[in-house]
């Protein structure tokens, strides 16, 4: 079961202070929380690069390829024979292949939004606050018994308007 | 002790007349912090009673809409005003323009996405969702041109035993295919962009049930950092991927023209023109929205005059491509030295259709150079009517594409005239009732300012002055 510290910040630079000391300290592992995205937090916690990239490309090629398929397949399959004119033809068909380029592409970087991001999530879990939305930055660390102490004081130092222990 | 950063640009009276709109921050210099952004916009939902009235007007146009089409379903298509030659009209012209419409949405929220062009954070929303109704009511119009409307499926290009081959050369085709990813993927664009404001109202509700609602549209957003991480890469690519959807979808609307060998309409300029005259009608109906929607919410602050200046910047722009794409057509058919193609363009400036290429001259070309003028581009008032104007004139556009085409073709015998019946009046003004009946819907439901991109662009709270915090590697641009 997660157990762990949260602290809830009103100012920015406090915020990242923390997950400084937090981090040097390696108290635990480290959960931002802030109403609106900040390079500041990025700056702080140095996350590796979103994979969500490789979603899209995966989705885009599989789009594409599948557009230009259908179309090449069931022109083939049904053909409507134009005399001098390719049953298939390539140039109209192109768009088969964008649109289910975009499509395919743009769901599946959805996907891979709520795969990495682990949404939906049923419940709420420990360590969220509804003020996360609003004004307030949270800091959650969830770390060992013997390490909550450590945990309050640093949050407590870098200056949390309100720190609480939960699991 | 806590200090706040000070913006860019404290008083609202010294915002700068003249703003460098390729900014990323265009800043709100009367936007204070997030709890304000939070107070203000959540304000936005309240009921009223003007509220309910405008609604109630809508659902009455859906009304008179909804029964036209069923005494048109029950009386057959020929209540509707085709007569040959000309048997595409104020369906074919109506779904044109309402497509249209939607492609200002998708510029705003994805192409001035990519160009980082702030003006486009308080008003994205307001475009998205006019993105998604305006293709929901242009969607209708197909079905409602084709007379029988419980066989809308056979559009569906699929193998079946109904002597009906998928014919994947086909316009028609290509634009069920077009339209099917353009509504997909904007309803994606919009309510990824919705979840983290509906994650702050779920925050923010008092009531249980609402609370719950709430929490499973929100899907558990919880505003991490490992969440924002995941979500700034899709934004970017899913406004990667609308930004060429946008370009290629009115393409794909344009070419069921210009494949077509009708005078007019045979012609390769149709989808630079077609998307140009799309994205210029959409900002038209941006500011017909935006403009009541600032004022009756009390949204100066946030749609400033600055982000208004640059929007009405970019329908002049749009507007002077059209007019040049108008020129265009004219020197085309002259220099072609065909005759069907002269005779075709006279016939409609100065001959049968007149009175219709006259209206769109007038509202989509010369209406629009008054924003050459900063002061008119200041004018909330003056750019409420003139969008009025736009969206005639963009109707009429298409009517003048449609209409004189078809009744003016290559031999006499093909010539004549069109006249829309009340049936078509009817199903034009249900259409609008239906639009505004969604978006009203929509703006006491969801926030029509987008909360937590608006936070990005507030400078932060700061404990250490700005000097110490930018000392540390921080900044309050944000994003």
């Amino acid at each position: 079961m997660a157990q762990g510290m949260l602290g809830a910040f009103l100012e920015i630079d406090a915020a990242c202070d923390a997950i400084a000391a937090l981090r040097k300290g390696n108290v635990g592992a480290i959960t931002v929380f802030t109403p609106t995205p900040r390079h500041e937090f990025e700056h702080a916690l140095q996350p590796p690069k979103s994979p969500v990239r490789k979603f899209t490309l995966i989705g885009a090629l599989s789009g594409a390829t599948f557009g230009y398929w259908i179309s090449i397949w069931g022109s083939n399959y049904w053909p409507m024979v134009v005399g001098g004119k390719p049953i298939s033809t390539w140039i109209p068909y192109t768009i088969f292949a964008f649109e289910l380029m975009v499509l395919v592409g743009g769901l599946s970087t959805v996907a891979g939004l709520f795969i990495m991001a682990r949404v939906p999530r049923l419940t709420m879990t420990v360590g969220y606050d509804p003020r996360f939305s609003g004004s307030h930055y949270g800091v959650w660390v969830e770390c060992a018994p013997e390490k909550l102490k450590e945990a309050e004081t640093i949050l407590r130092q870098a200056g949390a308007e309100d720190v609480r222990s939960e699991q | 002790m806590a200090t706040l950063a000070q913006p860019d640009v404290v008083n609202a009276a010294d915002e700068p007349k003249r703003p460098n709109i390729a900014k990323a921050g265009l800043p709100l210099p009367a936007v204070k912090d997030y709890a304000q952004v939070d107070r203000e916009i959540m304000n936005t939902l309240k009921f009223s009673k003007g509220w309910f009235a405008l609604l109630m007007v809508a659902v009455g146009l859906l009304a008179i809409g909804a029964a036209s089409w069923i005494y048109q379903i029950y009386a057959g298509l020929g209540v509707a005003g085709y007569s040959p030659p000309v048997m595409w009209g104020v369906y074919i012209i109506t779904f044109v323009f309402w497509i249209g419409i939607g492609h200002a949405g998708t510029l705003i929220s994805a192409i001035l996405y990519l160009f980082r062009a702030g003006f486009r954070t308080t008003i994205y929303r307001c475009a998205e969702a006019m993105t998604v109704f305006a293709v929901m009511t242009a969607g209708l119009f197909p079905i409602i041109h084709i007379g029988r409307p419980w066989k809308f499926f056979w559009l569906i290009p699929y193998p079946n035993w109904r002597l009906l081959w998928p014919n994947f050369k086909s316009p028609l085709v290509w634009d069920v295919f077009a339209i099917s990813t353009y509504l997909t993927i904007s309803v994606t664009f919009l309510f990824i962009g919705l979840l983290p404001d509906i994650a702050t109202l779920r925050d923010a509700e008092k009531n249980p049930i609402k609370k719950q609602l709430l929490s499973i549209l929100s899907f558990g957003w919880r505003n991490s950092e490992n969440e924002w991480r995941h979500f700034a890469r899709a934004y970017l690519f899913l406004a990667a991927f609308s930004t060429p959807l946008v370009l290629s979808v009115h393409s794909v609307v344009s070419f069921d023209f210009s494949m077509a060998l009708v005078p007019g309409w045979h012609t390769t300029i149709f989808a630079p023109y077609f998307v140009a005259g799309a994205i210029f009608s959409g900002m038209g109906m941006v500011f017909t929205i935006i403009i009541p929607i600032r004022k009756w919410f009390k949204l100066e602050h946030y749609v400033t005059l600055n982000i208004m200046d640059a929007g009405a910047k970019l329908t002049l722009f749009t507007s002077l491509v059209v007019g040049c794409a108008y020129l265009a057509e004219f020197f085309i058919a002259w220099y072609s030295g065909v005759q069907v193609e002269q005779d075709y363009f006279w016939n409609r400036v100065f001959g049968q259709w007149w009175w219709t290429a006259w209206i769109m001259l007038t509202c989509n070309m010369i209406l629009p150079l008054s924003l050459f003028s900063q002061k008119l581009r200041r004018n909330p008032a003056w750019l409420f009517i003139l969008s009025l104007f736009i969206n005639l004139g963009m109707w009429y556009e298409r009517f003048v594409i449609i209409v004189p085409g078809l009744s003016h073709e290559f031999e006499p015998w093909q010539w004549g005239g069109y006249r829309p019946t009340w049936v078509d009046i009817g199903i034009l003004v249900g259409s609008f009732g239906w639009f505004f009946m969604w978006f009203l819907l929509f703006i006491k439901q969801l926030p029509v300012i987008a909360i937590a991109e608006v936070k990005e662009i507030v400078p932060p709270r700061l404990r250490r002055p700005a000097a110490a915090h930018a000392a540390h590697g921080a900044t309050a641009g944000g994003h």
